[in-house]
């Protein structure tokens, strides 16, 4: 009979200490502490697994990454730095008073840089004199070599760099350049029009090109130009007044490109001029809206990825909501958000989006909303992130996964 | 049978006493840690901590104007006297191709525990002008101006603040 009230207690005691003292919080009000963030890697409000590639002041622009994807280079206030994508400290490619317009990368250690020197800058006036300088890795980085003189454009593609040269006031012509940055094929046709833009096609053996024809005002042609017979034509002309703004990406299902009415300064009504995005064949015909995006969205900057099936985009789903990044995918027309931001001002330059060699990440340039009151905070200048124009990674998916 | 339920009954406090004592265990660890951090610490020093505090409507007052001054109080949280304590001011602008930087420097020679210094800095805040007519970016607006103050000790304890002046 012991034995049994004995144990009767003893478990009513014992469940009683497990309710009392196991299901009781230790403190009601203590806040649970947030998870350490991965090391370099940061939620500046553009979504999780962003990472930071750059910090501090200065206006950056045009991410080019190493084909290695080891590296990023970039322009920063008209300079060029590059920096590895991991650890490791900036490297300055030009003087601070260079004004670089592209960069892009032409081996592992050849960076091939358009804009222009000081001097020049001074000479020009209708500001299309920029040159075509190469650099060499492990060299005098500041000191340039020019490639080529009066430079329009310049892209990736044939394992080197397509790049387009004034010839005369009305007309272009084409050029490649291997990876050491050596011109080896100029090509003898003349293009009708001065070539704004260019990128090479998924099998790197076309391009298509952004033109001003002769005459007009505006770039509204684009044509495409084979690159093993060294022949272009116009796929396509805008009219009424419409520009293309940026570079034309050709991908697996066509090409994309971003336009609207010629933006001066503000249109009539105040509000600031929208331009949408487009598609159109290879063998030419009238662009027809983008399939997949909505009817109201606004585009800004697109890049194909590596393998040609997906295309970035940053832009807004409506003329009020927020820039953000998105992918398409132009075969299914599945269009994606990749970033959630809120907050963050994403820059809209033509050259401020690029993909990582192997497609998995694409880094774009933002900042937060600046403030009209002095801003106080207990970090370093240059190791700051949302107060000034940084780079960030967005991770993307790889180029065997559809990107979320 | 009585042995049966004996053992059976052992074994069912044995077992809720451990689940007991492991549920009060992981309570226990949920408490946040004691230890707060200060990110404006950078690493090297080991000295007692110092704040910097400004005056936000002098800094709201700055304009792109010369003999401009802002006044810093460093506090030392510390239990510790400190001495020799530089403090520095560096006033850049947001474009960073622009050499225009302009550094100051001042030395405190003791800040008893728990008190305070003051120290005054006039500087220029005249922005540079502009040599560079095109923009490469698309941000077409004003660069901003820097202030970035700094108070070392001489075993190394930093404290920073970064002020952005809106243009």
């Amino acid at each position: 009979m012991r034995f049994r009230v004995g144990s009767k207690w003893c478990l009513i005691l014992s469940v009683a200490t497990v309710f009392a003292v196991g299901c009781a919080h230790a403190d009601e009000e203590t806040p649970i502490a947030p998870l350490a963030p991965m090391a370099g890697r940061v939620d500046p409000g553009l979504g999780p697994g962003t990472r930071a590639l750059s910090s501090g002041p200065g206006y950056k622009g045009s991410p080019s990454w190493s084909p290695g994807g080891d590296r990023i280079a970039f322009t920063v206030d008209g300079y060029v730095v590059d920096k590895p994508t991991g650890s490791g400290d900036t490297v300055r490619w030009t003087t601070k008073d260079f004004i670089a317009v592209d960069t892009e990368w032409a081996s592992e250690e050849t960076l091939l840089i358009l804009g222009a020197a000081p001097p020049a800058e001074a000479e020009k006036s209708a500001g299309s004199l920029d040159s075509l300088y190469r650099a060499h890795d492990g060299e005098d980085s500041l000191g340039l070599q020019r490639v080529g003189e009066e430079v329009l454009a310049i892209g990736p593609g044939r394992g080197g760099l397509i790049f387009a040269l004034g010839s005369g006031p009305q007309e272009s012509k084409l050029a490649l350049a291997r990876g050491n940055g050596e011109i080896y094929r100029p090509y003898t046709r003349h293009i009708a029009g001065r070539v704004a833009a260019l990128s090479a096609s998924p099998d790197d053996d076309e391009a298509v090109l952004a033109v001003r024809p002769p005459n007009d005002r505006e770039i509204s042609g684009l044509s495409v130009f084979d690159l093993r017979k060294g022949e272009g034509r116009q796929i396509t002309r805008l009219e009424g007044n419409q520009e293309i703004l940026g570079t034309p990406q050709w991908t697996q299902q066509g090409i994309y490109f971003v336009a609207g009415k010629k933006s001066t300064s503000l249109d009539s009504d105040g509000s600031e001029p929208l331009y949408y995005l487009y598609r159109v064949p290879p063998s030419g015909g009238a662009p027809e809206s983008a399939s997949g995006v909505g009817e109201d969205f606004v585009a800004a900057t697109i890049r194909v990825s590596p393998d040609g099936k997906w295309l970035a985009v940053i832009g807004r789903l409506n003329p009020k909501a927020p820039t953000n990044l998105y992918v398409l995918d132009p075969l299914t027309e599945d269009f994606t958000a990749v970033t959630t931001n809120e907050d963050m001002e994403i820059k809209t330059g033509p050259d401020d989006l690029a993909w990582s060699p192997g497609g998995e990440s694409v880094a774009i340039i933002a900042r937060g909303t600046p403030s009209t009151e002095p801003e106080v905070r207990a970090e370093p200048a240059d190791r700051l992130l949302r107060d000034f124009d940084n780079l960030y990674e967005i991770p993307v998916g790889g180029p065997e996964d559809a990107p979320r | 049978m009585r042995d049966t339920a004996f053992w059976l009954s052992s074994a069912a406090l044995a077992f809720l006493l451990t689940a007991g004592a492991f549920l009060f265990l992981a309570n226990l660890a949920t408490a946040p840690s004691e230890k707060s951090l200060r990110p404006d610490q950078t690493p090297g020093g080991s000295g007692p901590a110092m704040d910097l505090e400004l005056d936000g409507e002098r800094l709201a007052s700055l304009g792109s104007l010369p003999d401009q001054s802002l006044d810093l109080v460093i506090e030392n949280e510390g239990a510790k006297q400190l001495t020799d304590v530089n403090v520095t001011l560096i006033v850049s602008s947001e474009n960073t191709a622009l050499s225009s930087s302009r550094f100051y420097r001042q030395t405190v020679e003791k800040i008893p525990a728990g008190g305070t210094a003051s120290v005054r800095f006039e500087f220029d805040l005249v922005a540079p002008e502009q040599p560079i007519a095109r923009v490469p970016a698309a941000r077409e607006e004003p660069s901003r101006e820097i202030l970035e103050l700094r108070a070392t000790t001489p075993e190394g304890n930093s404290t920073v603040r970064t002020v952005i002046l809106p243009p």
